[in-house]
């Protein structure tokens, strides 16, 4: 025990069993697993959350976490997932939507028609902006369609961020030299501001997933980007959410996921497809008897 | 420039096509699921959506009956997806069981009758309800269940689940359960691994 | 002489919501020297035959979200390369309308629980042509 002011925690030591018993429990709450070679850091990451909660035992931290106790899964996801937000996160999905996505959505619809994206929760803007990029980078269609991209999220602090498009350094990393300077202006504090015109095309509004009545809402989006928030839901609260999500589509829009989660550990009323860039969820164009 | 502010209901998208009131008796199976969707915490609709849940055979309007059942959550909609557990439709007993698993409290005074239920598909279902039980109610409920039940498939789920809820008072009923399968394939295996699983847990 | 390297073991998919049916499934695969991945469920099952190709599909009924019958029809339904996988069904239950309903669903050979190991290998096998 170092002598350090304050009391460090006793190392819990975690057998392999326990390590097992935990590993099931997280692959079936949200379908993470991991190979005999990432033991490891499993190892840590549970020791961090042993400590963290200051629990005495494996035993005890696990039966905290099957309760929940203190929002424990969120916090043990967290460990597990990365969380920042950063323009083109994720950007096989944008690629997807651009190579197979919209190629199967301006079939139906005809040039001057409207296609309706949804990133929700688009938190303080990165994802819906990154949306409204590549699509005028990539999309050689863009502009024969009338796009309406809509972020919403249930904190307004974020929301209010978003309007106002700043940026730093880490945010900004993935985007090339070029998209900066022809998009952005530098800021006096070192950081940029997205165009007025996008941020004034970008419709931000306040919405609860698992409120129906707010959900009620929006209807008619082609495609939504619900990328790493389910994770955290309970299963009512993600089966709600499911389900005010479909309504939001259209009968055979799309939906994306974000990239640790999975359908099969939220709702069955999708259809699972491929692309050769991501494999997405589908609404049904019509009900099966 | 193509982008274009919309909103929530988007600048081409006309109203609700559904002209009259949607019920859970509509012809179309859209407006079954809205009617479901808004009886979602009506506890006065139970019955009504138990009588749906019977005839409907759209599995997204069967999706969302079994949720609005579920966030009414109490004693009656409990006993309304009951039934369901046995049909011969697989995809409606997933259906109840995973409603009924998020009611651990409310499905509590059911678990004695369901292990004691003659059909031991009911039976083998109801294993899962206790997997969100507390540790210690979970388990000796399912050391139970073990001590008595002679039907080998049923005893390996209950074993699943104790692989999770297990506590080490449970390890006595687990290896006598061994026993009485003994030499018979996965049982033993299956009580090898919980147990040593659950002996993990001791201090 | 040109390497072509070691022959591709073949691959098998086991979907149960059971842990320890899954354990129990992979240790004697493993053993038998094919190449093993999971699923809990037949949404999870369907995002992994879509992922990669697989030899073989073991599968449960009852599971929770998409049971194994559900997902047979939609593997039936969905790209050409993924809907002739091969499925064997193994389930508790036994009478002969279950059996007939999975093979309308899309089954190729149904077995009852529970499997004793070598019965398992044996099967698989078959099913994939390999030599073990």
């Amino acid at each position: 025990m170092s002598g350090s002011e304050g009391s460090e925690p006793r190392s819990v030591h975690i057998k392999p069993e326990e390590v097992e018993r935990f590993c099931e429990f997280l692959y079936r709450r949200t379908g993470m697993s991991f190979t005999q070679g990432k033991r490891y850091f499993i190892d840590r990451r549970l020791e961090d959350r042993i400590a963290a909660t200051g629990s005495s035992s494996f035993q005890a931290y696990f039966s905290l976490l099957r309760a929940d106790a203190d929002h424990e899964i969120e916090h043990l996801i967290n460990s597990f997932t990365v969380n920042e937000t950063y323009f083109y996160r994720e950007d096989h999905q944008l690629r997807c939507m651009t190579s197979s996505l919209l190629g199967g959505i301006a079939v139906l619809k005809p040039p001057g028609s409207t296609v309706r994206i949804w990133s929700i929760p688009c938190s303080t803007g990165e994802e819906p902006y990154s949306i409204a990029l590549w699509l005028m980078e990539n999309w050689p269609q863009v502009d024969n369609y009338n796009i309406e991209i809509v972020g919403s999220d249930i904190d307004t602090r974020a929301l209010k961020a978003a309007a106002e498009g700043i940026y730093g350094e880490r945010s900004l990393m993935r985007l090339s030299r070029d998209i900066l300077t022809r998009y952005f202006k530098p800021t006096a504090d070192g950081n940029h501001q997205i165009d007025e015109g996008l941020r004034g095309s970008i419709e931000f509004t306040r919405a609860n997933l698992i409120d129906a009545q707010d959900m009620g809402r929006y209807r008619g989006f082609d495609l939504i980007f619900c990328r790493n928030v389910l994770i955290y839901f309970d299963d009512a609260s993600r089966r709600q959410a499911a389900e005010n999500l479909y309504d939001c589509l259209r009968p055979g829009g799309y939906i994306c996921l974000g990239h640790s989660e999975s359908m099969s550990r939220i709702s069955p009323l999708f259809n699972v497809r491929r692309f050769p860039d991501a494999i997405v969820y589908q609404r049904p164009e019509a009900d099966h008897g | 420039m193509p982008l274009v502010k919309g909103g929530a209901r988007g600048s081409g998208v006309s109203g609700d096509p559904t002209p009259q009131r949607p019920t859970l008796d509509s012809s179309d199976a859209e407006s079954r699921w809205t009617a479901a969707r808004a009886l979602a915490g009506h506890a006065e609709a139970v019955p009504e959506l138990a009588a749906a849940l019977d005839r409907e055979t759209v599995p997204r309007v069967r999706e969302a009956i079994m949720t609005a059942l579920m966030r009414i959550g109490d004693t009656a909609s409990v006993e309304a997806i009951l039934p369901c557990l046995r049909s011969q439709d697989a995809g409606l007993r997933a259906a109840a069981i995973e409603s009924l698993q998020a009611l651990p409290e409310v499905i509590a005074p059911f678990m004695k009758s369901l292990f004691g239920d003659r059909d031991s598909d009911v039976r083998l279902l109801a294993t899962e309800l206790a997997r969100n039980m507390k540790a210690s109610e979970a388990s000796s409920l399912l050391c139970d269940l073990i001590e008595r039940e002679q039907h080998p498939n049923v005893c390996a789920a209950a074993i699943d689940v104790l692989m999770e809820v297990g506590t080490p008072e449970a390890i006595p009923a687990l290896e006598k359960c061994a026993a009485r399968f003994a030499g018979t394939p996965f049982l033993p295996f299956a009580v090898l691994v919980a147990i040593a699983r659950i002996s993990g847990a001791e201090g | 002489m040109v390497d072509i390297g070691a022959p591709a073991k073949v691959r098998v998919l086991v979907v149960d919501d059971s842990s320890v049916v899954r354990l129990y499934y992979r240790s004697a695969l493993e053993s038998a020297g094919f190449e093993v991945e999971q699923a809990i469920n037949g949404i999870e099952a369907m995002e992994r035959a879509l992922s990669k190709p697989f030899d073989l599909v073991i599968v449960d009924v009852n599971m929770p979200r998409m049971d194994g019958l559900t997902f047979l029809r939609a593997l039936r339904r969905s790209a050409a390369d993924v809907a002739v996988l091969p499925a064997l069904m193994i389930s508790t239950e036994s009478e002969t309308q279950d059996v007939a309903a999975a093979r309308a669903a899309g089954a190729n050979f149904y077995l009852v629980k529970p499997v004793a190991e070598a019965e398992l290998v044996r099967h698989v096998c078959v099913l994939t042509g390999a030599v073990s």
